[in-house]
């Protein structure tokens, strides 16, 4: 018998979540859409002044494309729930949370990627100046994988449960302050003209950690969601 | 049949307990099952058929009692890849093709390596439908899809939770089939069914499962 | 050297001893909690002199401050109380964890309340956002995430062990955010609100700050053992011991 590595698992895993995505590639624009929608309606309702739609572009895009990710995350484990796909990962003799760890990178590859491409026209929408997309656009790089991170640890945790999208923001919004107000810091600093390299290092920083710890905590919050 | 008695058992269950809001789901539950033996969970409707594969799998915590493996308190690292499970939900992905479904399969947990993709699901009965998306075939070639995965992923023991459900007359002999050679090359599996089973490799085991 | 106290612990967290144990307990701990908090209002609000600068305004700390410790404090039971639950799987545990959690939301509901009825006379405003007042807040969504998730499972006992989770991911964003709060302020505003600028506290007004302190302590343990009795009788109730309570309680 031929026990596959670890590096023929992870292709096999982020190429079934890829290929899944593709063969729905419709609701990979669905958030992209949501975050259009959004970043729209700012302008009606505040006014179309170029001065304070500039001042507040920054912000306006980190939170919608935080809430656009949050609307997709919902659907990270559920479809793998009720085809009884998880249950043959969890038993699979792979470490669990490397292959969450793949299925995580495949659902950034598949929500917040196409987000992130979109992010230009939406700071082109605000009037953001030119100059400080490549900080915006770095920003969400690094805080969006992050946001993806906690979402999975999240989703894992009511994975058991009935859905509930409210009790899903209500969990994860507070454990996204610190990558807020640190994603938002760049970008403010950059446009004023500051020094942003702090924040994004702090960001860079608090990715690393996420990224080591959060597929353990994700598989531990699995086996507890699966355990009944 | 001699040999393999005097040998340690493949599992062993002692007092085997499992409580659900502290109710015991079923009375505490002894057996063994050595290699090439093919053991049968009877019991009614409740009576904690699929939570015992559950338990056995490793999906859910023992309740109570021991469970050894070769010999061996069992643990999820030392067993994982040596058992298959196969439960109510087959673990099928619909939007992908039966193909697809056990190329990720043998990526986790590896494959035989006499055996290929198109050789397996032909002797399962879905030559023609390999490359069709799962979602499009009858409830009973889904379970054929599935069952493929006992032919082509290498395991010890099989866990197979209403194998013979949604199948034809030629599946449920076809299940039987893979049953008789998988225990004839060594191999064992606990098989929970409602109906009947009619199989020639020799004389099953019983577990009879009470509420 | 000494192993009694592990083994009193875990002979305390049998579910019939600690029901006996908290029901002993429990009127004790009400009493005194209604005791120190009556002596401790009485000193705050009627004894302590004003405050040179905010006068009368200042007593609402009496309440104020000892809910804000004891929403942190009861945060660090709930989060020691969770690692239990979820690395020994000790059912008094989980019960002692989720049955913490809205007594300290309510507790860190309270803090907000009065902080804000604070803020507005001594600042001029009802919410800053000051690092110390959006943990205090991120910390309400916490135990209201942790309550939450709880309720939603249908096994309870699921839900316990995946609330526990959550609420030792809360222990550490906690600080994270409170840091990251102060890194914003510091970018935003030129100064922040000094919300204890003069921490030299006269002991007429501190000696009744820490009597309420002790009463909300108190206050804590006894209503804690009650939620607990209760959650345990609903766990066990299947149980011999639960059925002997209720053929007692059905004759009487």
């Amino acid at each position: 018998m031929i026990r596959p590595g670890l590096a023929r698992a992870c292709t096999a895993m982020l190429r079934r979540d890829l290929t899944l995505a593709w063969r729905r590639r419709g609701d990979i624009a669905m958030p992209v859409l949501y975050a259009l929608i959004v970043t729209m309606l700012f302008p009606f309702a505040l006014g179309p002044e170029d001065t304070l739609l500039q001042r507040i572009a920054g912000g306006v895009i980190l939170v919608t494309v935080l809430l656009s990710m949050l609307l997709a995350l919902d659907v990270l484990f559920s479809s793998d729930i009720e085809d009884g796909s998880l249950e043959q990962l969890v038993l699979a003799p792979q470490p669990l949370a490397l292959m969450l760890g793949m299925k995580i990178l495949a659902h950034w590859i598949t929500t917040a990627l196409p987000l992130i491409v979109a992010t230009p026209l939406l700071a082109a929408m605000l009037h953001l100046p030119a100059a400080v997309i490549p900080v915006l656009l770095l920003a969400l790089l690094l805080a969006t994988p992050l946001l993806s991170l906690f979402g999975a640890v999240l989703v894992a945790l009511t994975a058991g449960t009935r859905r509930s999208g409210m009790l899903l923001a209500l969990m994860l919004l507070p454990l996204c302050v610190p990558a807020v107000i640190f994603a938002a810091g760049a970008v403010a600093a950059a446009q004023q003209g500051l020094p942003w390299l702090a924040p994004i290092v702090w960001l860079a920083a608090a990715l690393v950690l996420a990224v080591a710890l959060g597929p353990l905590a994700c598989a531990a919050a699995l086996r507890i969601a699966l355990d009944a | 049949m001699t040999v393999a008695a005097t040998a340690t058992p493949l599992l062993e269950a002692r007092a085997l307990s499992f409580h659900r809001q502290d109710e015991p789901v079923f009375a505490p539950l002894s057996f063994q099952l050595t290699a090439g033996e093919l053991a049968l969970v009877e019991g009614d409707n409740g009576s904690g058929k699929t939570t015992l594969l559950r338990i056995l799998a490793g999906l859910l915590h023992v309740g109570g009692g021991e469970l050894l493996w070769r010999g061996q308190p069992m643990q999820r690292d030392s067993c994982a890849g040596d058992i298959l499970f196969l439960g109510h939900q087959l673990g099928l992905k619909a939007d992908l093709t039966p193909r697809e479904n056990l190329q990720i399969a043998a990526g986790l947990h590896g494959r035989h390596p006499a055996k290929t993709f198109a050789s397996v699901l032909a002797d399962i009965g879905l030559r023609g439908y390999e490359d069709e998306p799962i979602r499009r075939l009858s409830a009973g070639q889904k379970k054929r899809a599935a069952l493929a995965r006992l032919l082509l992923l290498p395991a010890t023991l099989w866990l197979l939770d209403e194998p013979y459900a949604n199948l034809d007359r030629v599946g449920i002999s076809l299940v039987n089939r893979l049953l008789e050679t998988h225990t004839a090359e060594g191999g064992a599996a606990l098989v929970t069914s409602h109906g009947a089973v009619s199989f020639h490799g020799g004389e099953p085991r019983h577990i009879r499962m009470q509420a | 050297m000494s192993n009694w106290i592990p083994l009193w612990l875990h002979k305390l967290s049998s579910p019939p001893t600690f029901y006996r144990f908290a029901g002993t307990l429990l009127p004790w701990m009400m009493a005194l909690a209604l005791l120190l908090g009556a002596i401790g209002l009485y000193g705050g609000l009627v004894l302590a002199p004003p405050d040179y600068q905010q006068g009368d305004a200042y007593r609402i700390i009496f309440i104020h401050v000892p809910s804000a410790w004891m929403s942190m404090f009861i945060y660090g039971v709930m989060g020691v109380s969770a690692f239990i639950a979820l690395v020994w799987r000790i059912k008094l545990a989980e019960v002692v964890a989720m049955e913490s959690a809205p007594i300290g939301a309510a507790f860190t509901f309270i803090t907000l309340v009065t902080g804000s009825l604070w803020g507005k006379p001594m600042w001029g405003t009802w919410w800053t956002w000051d690092a110390r007042l959006t943990s205090e807040l991120v910390l309400l969504f916490l135990y209201l995430g942790v309550i939450g998730l709880y309720h939603a499972f249908e096994d309870r006992r699921q839900g316990a062990r995946a609330a526990a989770f959550l609420a030792i991911i809360g222990i550490i964003n906690v600080p994270i955010v409170h840091y990251s709060v102060t890194w914003w302020n510091t970018l935003h505003q030129g100064s922040t609100v000094d919300i204890f600028g003069h921490s030299k506290i006269a002991w007429d007004m501190l000696w009744p700050l820490l009597t309420v302190t002790l009463a909300t302590k108190f206050y804590y343990a006894a209503s804690l053992f009650r939620r607990a009795r209760t959650d345990l009788l609903a766990l066990e109730s299947g149980k011999e011991w639960v059925r002997q309570i209720a053929q007692r309680e059905g004759k009487r």
